[in-house]
């Protein structure tokens, strides 16, 4: 909202951004692990003085040398080009709360490349045990970048003390910290013997190829279990609405499957491949391990990632930029106080632009237009501009993982005109201020709300007859001196007692709900109408009005139905109706 | 105040020790930049000149610094580009987004020159001809990520330029319209070659042991090489300073009497590099070039504020200031500096 928006609608910037830091992450963390292996397999090597081994370690840091150090370090600044190109605002908050943590990071990196150049350079030509040293200078060096950089990334999942206290430790070691910490230090040590399958599968002698293959694998077997059990322990720490997102997010559901099957691919091709059979090794068995591992990495990074929705700083700023303590303010008007929308308000013959951009600065922080990555074309192609504009209303209650829409009423329409009329050619019909309601206009006329507030007038009027209201405003001067007695006509104090007892005109519109808008406004955008009515097919109106009460039990992604009654009825009528259509 | 300026976060301490921490570290990652873009051009020489008796051996010794520059150049990058980001980040955000894609393109384009300069130093004797024809391509590559540095660092400090988004959001977006990019972009380019092979021919003389016919090759290249550039860089350094807006040209022209007093200094010590280096001085000379890198630096930051008075930015700390977080990075370093300094001791001192 701050800052324009790079846009590339059918690409996205989250699937930039996956591409680049997933592939970070994953050598990354070697780049952790592997120091490890590296120097715990030297000293083995020149303990037990075996020449072959230490030329293998020769070999596989020159190979680590050029994935890490290169690979590594210029995806390390291509995730901070990235960011600051697709979520200005919040590396802005991290950049300005973490500017010593990073600058830390750095002269740790400094540290590792040094350690890592002189560690393949001097090789042959360095004291053993200086060597060795070197090696373990490298270890702490990469390992206190991944501790430094675990205490930033999990700040943004859980902030915890730092959004009242606003302390840079309180940042750092927030509630994630140690699970964190745990899981990555296993992921990185697995992926150290991930990667040095590669160097055993090039090993020409088949006896110690074997013994190499085996020693990797009972290494990475070791670190998924490790893997395994701090995984479990991050989940405990989430906050609750985090994990109430967790159990209903779709792409997280789509990940933790990847996720699953990866570690049962990964599990057994280091089981059977590998530790029962290392003959069987080969580089396409590595190729298949680092694939499974590259999943896994994935899946957790993409869940750790999706989790923090409906924010980008949890609690802090939501995921498409705005800080949550904005919305209020931008609520009386979102375009007029966007730097870089291209227009200020809406108007009639603005409404698809103003829609467009609306959409650009809420919704495409995580969806495209046609694109591989949550792509709203499709998601929306069922939508009507009723239902879509009641959704906007309500999704983030209806989908917790998503933000609010923030805007007034009419950017409210823009935005749904803009989705439902723009990307699918379907009508729209706005509401038009003759169609509001005559009491509504008679309230805002006489300006009560100017002497007190609007809520007295309702709570005044809730639960008398509309004869009482209608007396009642006859003779406003007997309920306070202070006030005139209503001086329109009859019809008019009429109109108003009416509004004043259902300012919303749920009766009036529940008298001409219909099953199928209700249907749009809260099924389809989530699943394809047939879907629903399909389902409705077999059953009979007892049985559909049940199953909508217990939606969550048909799929745990779904909400029991929350709406109205008056709504509950005619969905229930209409599929009934349909469903007995559907078997004539 | 220009609209489009977003407005900018409270800083974590004061403004004048973060301007002090990107200004030191600023003219470090010069000092490896300038080193990178010399070695490719001497390397380069070295191949053109292929005849000459230790002509090749340069070149190879080059080809070995080549992915050290590099990794160093890019290292040192990161604090400046922090620091620059805390003080100027609603600056050079909404910049970098105007040209997104080819300001991302410098990551393909650093992961490009970095393995292809490893193909070169890993297989410089297996290669023949090809290795000239690699080491041209690691060096167009170094000239295009220079320029797109180049336009995002003038398009940072022009926000009237940023409207260009509303016509074309996508990020393909180049500064070619501004007056100074260009003499900018020479100026730099050209001080860096001048510099860079001062301090390439220190650094090839730590083979002096081995290869004295190499070493010395590489002191009578860098210096002439040090001697055209000055040349030019009067000419190109000139239309730098006269594409200038007026008030920031004025700076250096007495309005800002440390400014100018940095100025002069700066021309003078390129007199006195110049007379040095005629004279054979080679120590001092190098010592020269990195002392010229960090007055050079302060200009540049003379030119940046030149810019952003106009734009007027007011940038707010956060009080009380925490003070804590400073120290970890100082603690850091000091243990950092320490561990570099015990490794080079011990690989300098390993069999050759």
């Amino acid at each position: 909202m701050n800052y324009p928006v790079w846009y590339l609608p059918g690409v996205g910037g989250g699937l930039l951004m996956a591409i680049i830091a997933i592939t970070h992450v994953f050598v990354s963390h070697f780049a952790v692990g592997g120091g490890l292996y590296l120097v715990l397999t030297e000293r083995k090597a020149r303990r037990e003085n075996d020449a072959q081994l230490l030329e293998f370690i020769k070999k596989h840091a020159k190979f680590f040398m050029l994935a890490s150090m290169v690979y590594g370090g210029v995806t390390g600044v291509g995730i901070w080009f990235t960011i600051g190109l697709i979520q200005p605002d919040a590396t802005s908050d991290l950049i300005h709360t973490f500017v010593f943590g990073w600058a830390a990071e750095w002269v740790w990196f400094l540290v590792e490349i040094v350690a890592l150049l002189i560690y393949y350079y001097c090789f042959d030509r360095m004291d053993e045990q200086r060597h060795l040293l070197v090696g373990w200078i490298y270890f702490l060096a990469a390992w206190m970048s991944l501790f430094l950089i675990n205490g930033i990334i999990g700040f943004m999942l859980t902030p915890g003390d730092w959004l009242e206290n606003r302390n840079f430790w309180s940042a750092f070691f927030n509630p994630s910290f140690w699970p964190s910490l745990l899981f990555r230090c296993a992921m990185a040590t697995l992926l150290a013997g991930v990667f040095a399958f590669f160097s055993t599968a090039l090993i020409g002698a088949a006896g110690f190829r074997q013994k190499m293959t085996r020693y990797t694998s009972r290494w990475c077997l070791l670190s998924l279990l490790v893997a395994g059990l701090a995984g479990f322990w991050y989940l405990q720490v989430l906050p609750g609405s985090a994990q109430q997102v967790l159990a209903i997010s779709p792409t997280i559901q789509r990940s933790v499957i990847i996720g699953a099957f990866a570690v049962l691919s990964l599990a057994a091709l280091v089981t059977l491949f590998t530790l029962w059979r290392p003959a069987w090794h080969n580089l396409t068995v590595a190729l298949l391990v680092a694939l499974s591992s590259l999943l896994v990495m994935g899946a957790f990074e993409w869940i750790r990632e999706a989790d923090r929705r409906p924010f980008v700083i949890y609690q802090w700023r939501y995921s498409n930029g705005i800080a949550v303590s904005d919305a209020e303010r931008l609520d009386s008007g979102f375009l007029a106080q966007c730097r870089y929308s291209r227009e200020r308000e809406v108007r009639e013959d603005n409404l698809m632009a103003a829609g467009a951009e609306l959409f650009r600065f809420q919704c495409y922080a995580c969806h495209t237009l046609g694109g591989i990555n949550n792509d709203l074309r499709t998601r929306t192609a069922s939508a009507s501009f009723p239902g879509m504009v009641n959704y906007l209303t309500t999704m983030h209650e209806k989908r917790p993982f998503m933000p609010p829409f923030i805007g007034n009423e009419l950017e409210r329409q823009a935005l749904a005109a803009f989705l439902v009329g723009e990307l699918h050619g379907k009508p729209v019909q706005r509401t038009s201020q003759s169609e509001a309601h005559p009491g509504e206009t008679l309230f805002a006329a006489n300006s009560c709300d100017m002497c007190h507030e609007a809520e007295l007038v309702f709570n005044w009027a809730q639960g008398k007859s509309l004869a009482e209201v209608d007396q009642g405003l006859a003779t406003l001067s007997q309920i306070d001196s202070s006030m005139k007695d209503f001086s329109g006509t009859e019809a008019e104090r009429q109109a108003l007692a009416e509004y004043l007892l259902d300012p919303h005109r749920t009766a009036v519109a529940a008298a001409a709900l219909s099953g199928l808008q209700v249907l749009e406004e809260h099924c389809v955008l989530c699943h394809d109408a047939q879907l629903t009515l399909d389902w409705a097919a077999t059953r009979d109106a007892e049985a559909i009005r049940h199953g909508l009460l217990h939606l969550s039990q048909i799929n745990s992604s779904m909400e029991d139905f929350a709406g109205s009654e008056a709504e509950l009825d005619a969905l229930v009528l209409f599929l009934a109706g349909q469903a007995q259509g559907g078997v004539q | 105040m220009n609209p489009l300026v977003p407005s900018p976060d409270l800083l974590p301490v004061s403004r004048a020790m973060l301007e002090a921490l990107l200004l030191l570290t600023f003219p470090l990652h010069l000092l490896f930049m300038n080193a990178l873009l010399a070695s490719v051009l001497l390397a380069l020489w070295g191949h053109y000149r292929s005849a000459e008796p230790a002509a090749q051996r340069l070149s190879y010794r080059l080809a070995q610094l080549l992915p050290l520059l590099i990794a160093f150049t890019i290292n040192f990058g990161i604090p400046p580009l922090l620091f620059i980001q805390v003080l100027y980040g609603n600056f050079v955000y909404a910049s970098s987004i105007v040209m997104g894609v080819v300001w991302l393109s410098v990551i393909p384009l650093l992961l490009t020159l970095y393995y292809v300069a490893y193909v070169y130093d890993f297989n410089f004797w297996r290669l023949g001809r090809k290795a000239a024809l690699l080491l041209a391509a690691v060096g167009l590559l170094v000239l295009a990520v220079a320029f797109v540095f180049s336009n995002n660092m003038t398009l940072m400090l022009k926000p009237e330029h940023w409207r260009a988004y509303f016509s074309a959001d996508g990020g393909w977006f180049l500064n070619l319209a501004e007056p100074t990019l260009w003499p900018r972009y020479l100026h730099m380019l050209i001080g860096a070659s001048g510099v860079g092979a001062l301090l390439v021919a220190l650094l090839v003389g730590l083979w002096r042991r081995q290869d004295p016919a190499v070493a010395d090759l590489a002191r009578r290249w860098a210096l002439r090489l040090f001697l055209v550039v000055l040349g030019l860089q009067i000419v190109a350094g000139s239309w730098f300073l006269l594409a200038l807006p007026a008030d920031v040209l004025l700076l250096f022209m007495g309005r800002n009497s440390l400014a100018s007093l940095i100025f002069v200094l700066a021309l003078l010590l390129v007199a006195l590099l110049l007379y040095l280096s005629l004279r054979q001085r080679f120590g001092l000379v190098a010592t020269g070039a990195v002392l010229l890198l960090y007055l050079m630096s302060f200009l540049r930051a003379f030119v940046r504020e030149g810019y952003l008075a106009k734009t007027f930015v007011e940038l707010v700390e956060q009080s009380p200031q925490d003070l804590t977080p400073l120290l970890l990075f100082v603690v850091t370093l000091v243990i950092g500096v320490a561990l570099v300094a015990w490794m080079v001791r011990a690989a300098l001192a390993c069999r050759e």
